[in-house]
């Protein structure tokens, strides 16, 4: 039997726990980059008739979320200073949405780039020094914190749901679907 | 965005466990997202659960007998090493028809849909508990490539994103039915 060949963000068949939840992360990431690729602003900004959802307000969103379970829920920091200068209104649950759907690609497309590069970095230095079971910097009322794995968990959830956003809203603007990235395809 | 858990809804807090182990936090993971799904495709008729939106020809009805498929598929063929699927998979020619789930969920009542995903779900939760009491290492025993076996840990990633994929379609599905949106289930 010819052994398949795995694209570069293909999990780990067997790997410790770490590699897996990393592994996942780094194949939605790919997978909703795929997805967002290559639009115009017109397109990154049309929702579907029924929903108020974009592209580009997903991209925006995501980006965000990022820097913040990184930079604050993981390491317990703050915010990352650029997301004060793009006027974030932290009492404004839409603003990344709503904002996202009007930005130019120029724009959104590295601003995620960005995000998903220092989030990586946050994420591993944390594995590192306090390991998977590690405190996060999310704090219970009791006092306690929710372990780095928690948080890596409901990462890998919402980065899936909304790549299943983004399926349907990427399949209407230009026929775009599919699972995963062609193979050859790199961010 | 709150990192405090006094300010996180009750649905998304009844999820994984805030310091758990692998194992508690997988099955936390897998059961958040299979309530969250049952809740967006419940309470539903035979024509709102053949609903499509936008371009995509996915149906709420075609996500829960796809999703039972996939259950079957994974953690009981593959996790008992069973010789076929289930009923009434085993009876499918799925090389010649490779979206037989899609096509025929038009064909089935809500109740069956419905009760046919929870026997799937049913038989799953047993099968992954006998399988990941021996730990998120043990290999399944049904091989993917050549002689490369998964792990119940692979195959637990790989349905929480499954699920949280398909929750994202079905987010969007269901807003269009009947405009009812969110993340979690309400209290």
């Amino acid at each position: 039997m010819t052994e398949q060949v795995y694209p570069p963000w293909e999990p780990p068949f067997a790997g410790t726990e770490v590699e897996h939840v990393l592994g996942s992360l780094e194949r939605m990431q790919a997978t909703f980059r795929w997805k967002a690729d290559g639009l115009s602003a017109a397109q990154l900004g049309t929702p579907l008739p029924t929903s108020a959802l974009t592209v580009g307000g997903l991209l925006k969103h995501l980006a965000l979320q990022e820097d913040y379970c990184s930079a604050v829920k993981i390491a317990g920091g703050s915010m990352p200073g650029l997301w004060h200068d793009l006027g974030w209104d932290q009492d404004d649950d839409e603003w990344e949405f709503t904002t996202g759907a009007q930005d130019p690609p120029e724009v959104l497309y590295p601003l995620y780039d960005g995000a998903v590069v220092r989030a990586r970095d946050i994420v591993t230095a944390a594995i590192e020094e306090r390991g998977i079971t590690g405190d996060s910097g999310v704090r219970l009322p009791d006092g306690s914190q929710a372990s780095i794995r928690r948080v890596l968990f409901d990462r890998i959830e919402e980065y899936c749901r909304h790549t299943g956003h983004l399926d349907l809203v990427r399949e209407a603007l230009d026929g775009r679907t599919g699972e995963d990235p062609p193979s050859d395809w790199r961010p | 965005m709150p990192t405090n858990q006094s300010e996180m809804s009750p649905s998304v807090l009844a999820g994984p466990p805030m310091s758990g182990t692998e194992i508690e936090t997988l099955v936390g993971a897998l059961e958040r997202n299979r309530r969250t799904f049952a809740w967006k495709c419940g309470g539903l008729d035979a024509d709102q659960l053949r609903t499509t939106v936008g371009a995509s020809s996915m149906t709420l009805g075609g996500l829960l007998k796809h999703l039972a498929l996939v259950e079957d598929e994974y953690f009981t063929r593959q996790l008992t090493a069973a010789p076929a699927l289930s009923p009434p998979f085993d009876a499918v020619d799925f090389d010649a028809d490779p979206d037989w789930e899609w096509r025929t969920a038009a064909e089935d009542s809500p109740e069956e849909l419905l009760a046919l995903w929870e026997s799937c779900v049913a038989r799953s939760r047993a099968n992954l508990a006998t399988a990941y009491a021996e730990g998120p290492d043990a290999h399944s025993p049904t091989p993917w490539s050549g002689d490369r076996t998964p792990t119940v840990r692979r195959l637990m990633v790989d349905m929480v994103e499954e699920y949280a994929r398909h929750t994202g379609h079905a987010d969007l599905i269901r807003e269009s039915i009947d405009g009812l949106v969110g993340e979690g289930v309400p209290e």
